[in-house]
């Protein structure tokens, strides 16, 4: 490839590739401060290529490449070019991640311990993180949470935050402007602003946390938490994860560990102020 | 006709956690996960004394319980359908 | 972490001494709940896809009521989509509305077409995204 990035996220590295070069910029400027892979091996690998020569010259389209594809993948303008390498990333994950038990979860870490928000698209996870993020909290990730099938630890997967729509004003009133990478409007899932997490989260990605807290949030409703039973838990856990029936026994240990060890509660919240007080309260119930 | 009969994995073909009054259920053979609520886990243990009927199996269950309803059919086609017991 | 799976797994435990009332339950009573592979929820959902109707291995043939392909100019049938569904668009039909640009009528052949899909037919494991409990 004529343009490409090595990255480090936590326990995984990914090598971008671009036949374009504003991608692989928009990528070194988003992900500025992190670490490149050592020694230069990469567990994943993705490509953003013409569509076709054709598209190329006449409406340049990236299409999404890699170790892994899937064959429905639509291709996306060259000005959603970073959109599609972060795409890529997650497709990645999500087809080929072996060594970690993949829970389409958002991640943060308080002394140690580390609380996980899973739910429905658009239920607030990454809204939610990437707040508490800024609050006291270290972000460990907003999109994917990996669990260590050995230890039953969490580790840290801080990839830049994907805020969508009205979640990206709320952290725009948050966060210094230069942590942002650019506006992407009109892209499948509406407008896309990506953040980079503070320095510490990104500094300390290596770090593991012990499992603590699992909350449901769901956007809309008045402030209110529920008890949700353990078999519940378990089966919510199954569909939030990409690769649960292929890791066979070991993902079956590593999630009913999980589920049976750690508490969990659905939370409903009007607003993101009643979101913080409600997972503040519970956390402190779980402590 | 001779009633249909029924057998089930060896124990280690299933690893059995409790969640709440549930059982998160990981049969081996198929890889496949299953969540079953009582009476499930009591039907495969019974059947694995070995292959049985319906009413073979319900005199094994009534050493052990006292039986309500009579969906025991029911039970042990759902369990088929799902590979957890299969006819002998 | 294996302590709770090597304690419910030992010989008897759902064996228990004491006589308890095993219920049996209605026949069309419900007690296994398989666990399905989620791949395709989260990559539709970090993925931009999409499903042509019909797919290219029956470009040019119509779509009947039922989501069958049929020739064109069968009674009835609804004709090809100009440009592929986006997942929200497939999700509208699956849900029983018409999203813009598509005739009403012809919204249960579409809607037909994409439950019909199997694996390995372009589009299917967008499909299976919207298929999964949300």
């Amino acid at each position: 490839m004529r343009h490409s990035l090595s990255l480090s996220i936590g326990p995984v590295a990914f090598r971008v590739g671009s036949a374009w070069r504003a991608p692989i910029d928009a990528l070194a400027s988003l992900y500025a401060g992190y670490a490149t892979p050592e020694g230069g091996a990469c567990d994943f690998t993705v490509r953003l290529e013409p569509e076709t020569m054709w598209r190329r010259w006449v409406r340049p389209s990236v299409a999404i490449r890699g170790d892994y594809i899937l064959p429905d993948a639509a291709p996306l303008p060259l000005g959603m070019g970073l959109l599609a390498a972060e795409m890529g990333m997650n497709l990645q994950m999500a087809l080929g991640q072996k060594r970690y038990l993949l829970l389409h979860a958002a991640s943060v870490e308080k002394d140690g311990r580390a609380l996980i928000l899973t739910g429905e698209s658009g239920a607030g996870k990454s809204t939610l993180a990437a707040l508490l993020g800024e609050r006291g909290w270290r972000l460990m990730g907003d999109e994917f949470a990996l669990l260590d099938m050995a230890t039953g630890a969490l580790r840290a997967f801080p990839r830049a935050i994907s805020l969508k729509n009205g979640a990206i004003s709320v952290m725009e009133r948050e966060v210094i402007p230069t942590r942002f990478g650019p506006r992407i409007e009109n892209t499948p899932k509406g407008t896309i602003r990506h953040l980079r997490p503070q320095a510490e989260a990104i500094a300390r990605m290596d770090e593991p946390a012990r499992p603590a807290l699992i909350l449901f949030p769901r956007f809309g409703e008045a402030a209110a938490a529920r008890g949700v039973g353990q078999a519940e838990v378990f089966m919510r856990l199954t569909q939030a994860s990409t690769n649960y029936v292929a890791l066979g026994r070991a993902g079956f240990g590593a999630l009913t560990g999980l589920v049976g060890a750690v508490p969990s509660a659905a939370i409903d919240y009007p607003d993101t102020d009643a979101a913080l007080d409600l997972v503040e309260t519970l956390w402190k119930a779980a402590a | 006709m001779a009633a249909i009969r029924y057998i089930a994995d060896a124990q280690e073909a299933v690893t059995v956690v409790e969640l709440d009054g549930l059982s998160a259920l990981f049969h081996a053979p198929s890889g496949i996960t299953h969540i079953v609520a009582p009476p499930a886990p009591e039907i495969l243990a019974a059947l694995r004394e070995g292959p049985a009927d319906a009413a073979e199996l319900l005199r094994r269950l009534r050493r052990h319980y006292e039986i309500e309803g009579d969906a025991l059919e029911a039970r042990l086609e759902e369990l088929a359908q799902a590979g957890l017991v299969r006819r002998a | 972490m294996s302590g709770t799976e090597d304690k419910a797994a030992e010989e008897g435990s759902v064996m228990p001494s004491r006589r308890t009332v095993l219920v049996l339950g209605a026949a069309a009573a419900s007690t296994v709940v398989t666990i399905r592979p989620a791949l395709a929820q989260t990559a539709g959902s970090v993925l931009n896809c999409e499903i042509p109707v019909p797919g290219p291995h029956a470009a040019g043939s119509h779509i009947a009521r039922d989501g069958s392909l049929v020739p064109p100019g069968t009674p009835g049938a609804a004709p090809p989509l100009a440009r592929p569904l986006r997942g929200e668009e497939a999700r509208m039909l699956l849900r029983g509305s018409t999203p813009p640009g598509v005739q009403p009528g012809s919204s249960q052949a579409y809607a037909n077409y994409i439950r019909r899909l199997q694996s390995g037919m372009s589009g299917f494991t967008c499909y299976a995204s919207l298929q999964m409990p949300r």
